[in-house]
């Protein structure tokens, strides 16, 4: 008996009181490959270890981080970039021009998630001075310079991921894969001091997430939207608005018979017609759709990229009319003859399928939404749950729920472009339309990222034409994700970027501005 | 004494060497028909940022633009000179990811193993002991609620109970959060093992229970029992003295014959509790169609099921010395 009580005592005498210069945050975001940036490591959010050429700020404007110049060239296809002399690696080694080349050469090579297919060649012409050289004109690359974490080319082996050098704001101190990463900062950095001696993050599921923020073993945890109403004492919760989008993707083209090379059926009668798609997106409430399918935590989306930067608001039809939507389709001839509720038009009845994987249940929550609000405009979109393995074959013949969001307007490019028309994922209504591939063409062959708004704005809507609602309303957008997290009453996060795809980790851009504020 | 012993071991060693290539060939037809797109699976939310030339190009650097079949041959060939590969999904080399969470899991089943083996046959011969009263129901019903909890569901009301209602036991992880391995008291990391260890033992305390009970009870009631009973000894002292032999024999088969189960179980637990080891890696790489992890993570585990197997027969021959004189095998 005295043993136990030993025992027990011990137990609870040893309930950790994390002091207030360390923190534990719960938000995801392990790479399985190590923090590599080569291998696509910090992409989203703080990539820790590292420090790239430029960075994004809260508003998503465009700053230097290692760089202190950054020009484009004349023929728009070199990159001439100068360094900052004071930054040094964790392990004190200054990083110089070389190791910038280094990394972006390694990077195109390497095999791994940085799309790095349009660059030529990145060469040190001095001690602190890079250039970079593409194959064509891409401004959108400026987005790899604000994510590729530079490298130490002396000491970059293959198993760096593991043990990570770089010249970012920390430190490794231990990764157990699977469990925690413990960083501290590094004494090296150039950006001054950071507001903890210690971070610890915890992977794992979401539900040991949640279970360690209500045990106060955590400060700061990513939490679904379904639990996000039950905040835990001692902590806040916040809503960071997302891109993290969820939209109707239209088949563009007539069905003839055409198939890919898969043999997947091409093309759809109904939706090929525009008024149908103008209706869509005059006709949904996506009010309702965000409080059916995301218990009231996302907002409407009208765009691929909803208060971005490269946003052109004019391009949105707000939605929720079912007059003007039923006004539009009676215009086309698409007309209820016989009071079935159903609109025909040449005898072709107004039905569709919308296809959506069947294991997300959001994605199941807005098809089925979206298909009860058509039915009040006299269309049928019959929801149809299918596995990833089968949406592929069906996605170019069908409607299709998909997710989309990204700090990169290529991803415009890769969803509207007609090169990009039944290529992997992007653009499988095989939408085409000279006019927004000649904008997307401007745009990458703009003088410089603010040069290129313009014309990814014009893409959305011109005046006349473009892909958005007002124009061909290649697709109907429906709701942006809203992130919940929980985070401690005495940690102030600063300000919060709009978020990507991918909940958890993009918290993070803003953690060298995190403070703790009580004693 | 040891007589039979050494036949018993030639014999699964040429069990085994037919086994593993045939689990291997299985295996991998499994792997390389699962409706998973390893590359897909790998660019996952970047999708919209990865063009389809840099897609060819990680395939070419995994080897996927291979034909299966010529994959399998090149595997076998490695494996046969003692290279396993590398894991796509953690590139780095499958021995070093398994070696690497192995000793977590390895921690985690074994004492779970050993905790279900003392709970269960403890609870099986104290119900034997009075076979139909309040206690002994108590237990039966104990072992039936036990066999239908599902052990992530025991761990999740575990974790509500203890961890986060009376916040007395971490609720994640092999040690405490923000603490190095170097940092880590003993204590502080035996306080970790205990919500885990209960949720993974729950699997296996259920048919030991069972098992035991009634074992002992047929013991209890024939002739040398009774004998014993004449002569004055109390039920006690004959189910933990005379009975405790002849109930644990079969039990330790038992139990030893379902350590994989155990080893199953603990994919579920490791999720839960964030718990560093294999479970969590086999869950990323049959979910991300990483091969050569699969395939190595399923030979480890076949290895690890056979030899569990072949101690359950050696441990059962050292109990009961009835069955090393059996040659009818």
């Amino acid at each position: 008996m005295p043993i136990c009580v030993w025992v027990l005592t011990i137990i609870i005498g040893l309930t950790t009181a994390v002091s207030a210069r360390d923190i534990v945050v719960a938000i995801g975001g392990e790479p399985d490959t190590g923090f590599d940036p080569v291998q696509g490591w910090g992409d989203y959010g703080s990539p820790l270890f590292q420090s790239s050429l430029l960075k994004l700020d809260a508003d998503l404007n465009i700053v230097g981080d290692l760089a202190t110049e950054w020009t484009l060239s004349e023929d728009k296809k070199t990159w001439v970039i100068r360094l900052r002399e004071d930054a040094r690696f964790s392990n004190g080694t200054p990083v110089t021009a070389e190791d910038v080349a280094f990394t972006y050469n390694t990077a195109r090579d390497a095999g791994g998630l940085v799309d790095m297919t349009v660059l030529r060649e990145a060469r040190a012409t001095g001690p602190l001075s890079v250039e970079i050289e593409l194959t064509e004109p891409r401004i959108t690359f400026i987005r790899r310079l604000t994510t590729l974490g530079i490298v130490p080319q002396s000491s970059y082996a293959k198993d760096y991921g593991r043990a990570p050098v770089g010249s970012g704001p920390f430190q490794m101190v231990e990764w157990r894969e699977g469990e925690t990463l413990i960083v501290e900062p590094n004494p090296y950095w150039f950006g001054g001091e950071v507001g903890f001696d210690r971070i610890s993050f915890i992977f794992g599921d979401e539900d040991a997430a949640v279970a360690m923020a209500r045990s106060g073993e955590a400060q700061l945890v990513a939490v679904p939207p379904s639990q996000a109403d039950d905040v835990p004492d001692g902590m806040y919760l916040i809503e960071v608005e997302s891109v993290d989008n969820r939209g109707l993707m239209f088949p563009m083209v007539p069905a003839t018979g055409e198939t890919t090379q898969e043999g997947a059926p091409i093309g759809n009668d109904v939706t090929s017609d525009r008024a149908i798609r103008v209706a869509v997106n005059q006709g949904l409430d996506r009010e309702a759709l965000v409080a059916l399918a995301l218990n009231g935590h996302g907002k409407p989306a009208f765009g691929p990229a909803d208060d971005l930067p490269w946003d052109n608001p004019d391009a949105h039809i707000p939605g929720n009319d079912i007059a003007a939507a039923i006004e539009t389709l009676e215009r086309a001839g698409w007309l209820d003859n016989n009071g079935s509720g159903l609109r025909k038009k040449d005898g072709i009845p107004a039905q569709f399928k919308i296809v959506y994987p069947a294991a997300d249940s959001v994605r199941q929550a807005l098809a089925l939404g979206a298909s009860k609000q058509l039915k009040a405009l006299g269309i049928d979109a019959q929801p149809s749950g299918r596995s990833w393995d089968e949406i592929p074959r069906l996605m170019h013949s069908n409607v299709v729920v998909f997710g989309w969001g990204a700090h990169d307007p290529s991803e415009m490019f890769n969803l509207y472009s007609s090169n990009k028309a039944g290529v992997a994922t992007f653009n499988p209504g095989f939408y085409a339309n000279a006019a927004v591939d000649a904008a997307f063409a401007k745009a990458e062959a703009a003088d410089g990222f603010e040069a290129s708004l313009p014309h990814w704005k014009a893409a959305q809507w011109d005046g006349t034409t473009g892909f958005g609602s007002k124009g061909d309303a290649a697709w109907a957008w429906m709701v942006n994700l809203e992130h919940d997290y929980f985070v401690a009453d005495c940690l102030d996060i600063g300000r919060v970027q709009v978020h990507p795809h991918g909940h958890g980790f993009p918290i993070t851009s803003s953690i060298t501005d995190w403070k703790w504020t009580c004693e | 004494m040891t007589g039979w012993l050494g036949p018993l071991l030639v014999e699964r060693a040429i069990r085994l060497c037919w086994l593993a290539p045939l689990a291997a060939v299985g295996l991998f037809i499994l792997v390389s028909n699962a409706p998973v797109d390893p590359i897909e699976a790998y660019v996952g939310a970047r999708t919209a940022l990865i063009g389809p030339e840099q897609r060819e190009a990680i395939a070419a650097a995994w080897g996927l633009d291979q034909p299966a079949t010529t994959r399998f041959v090149l595997w076998v060939r490695n494996v046969a000179s003692g290279d396993f590969g590398d894991s796509i999904l953690y590139n780095a080399p499958v021995v070093t990811v398994i070696m690497d969470r192995f000793p977590a899991s390895l921690l985690l089943v074994s004492l779970a193993w050993l905790l279900s083996f003392v709970i269960g046959t403890g609870l099986g011969i104290v119900a034997a002991m009075t076979p139909g009263s309040r206690v002994d129901r108590a237990i039966r019903a104990y072992a039936v609620v036990l066999t239908s909890s599902p052990g992530f569901w025991v761990a999740i009301i575990l974790i509500s109970i203890f961890a986060v209602g009376l916040k007395m036991l971490p609720s994640c992880c092999a040690l405490p959060p923000g603490t190095t391995t170097a940092e880590a008291t003993f204590w502080a990391q035996g306080r970790h093992l205990i919500l885990p260890v209960v949720a993974l033992s729950v699997t296996g305390i259920a048919p030991l229970v069972l098992h035991t009970r009634a074992r002992m009870i047929g013991f209890l009631e024939s002739p040398p029992a009774q004998h014993l009973t004449a002569h004055g000894a109390s039920q006690r002292a004959i189910a933990f003295g005379a009975g405790l032999r002849h109930a644990l024999g079969p039990a330790l088969t038992v139990h030893l014959a379902g350590a994989g189960e155990l080893f199953g179980g603990s994919i579920l637990a490791e999720t839960v509790f964030a718990w560093p080891g294999l479970g969590q890696a086999t869950v990323r790489a049959a979910t991300g169609g990483d091969a050569p992890l699969l395939m190595g993570i399923a030979l480890a585990t076949l290895l690890f099921v056979f030899v569990g197997n072949m101690l359950a027969d050696i441990a059962a021959r050292l109990v009961d010395p009835r069955l090393r004189w059996d040659k009818s095998r």
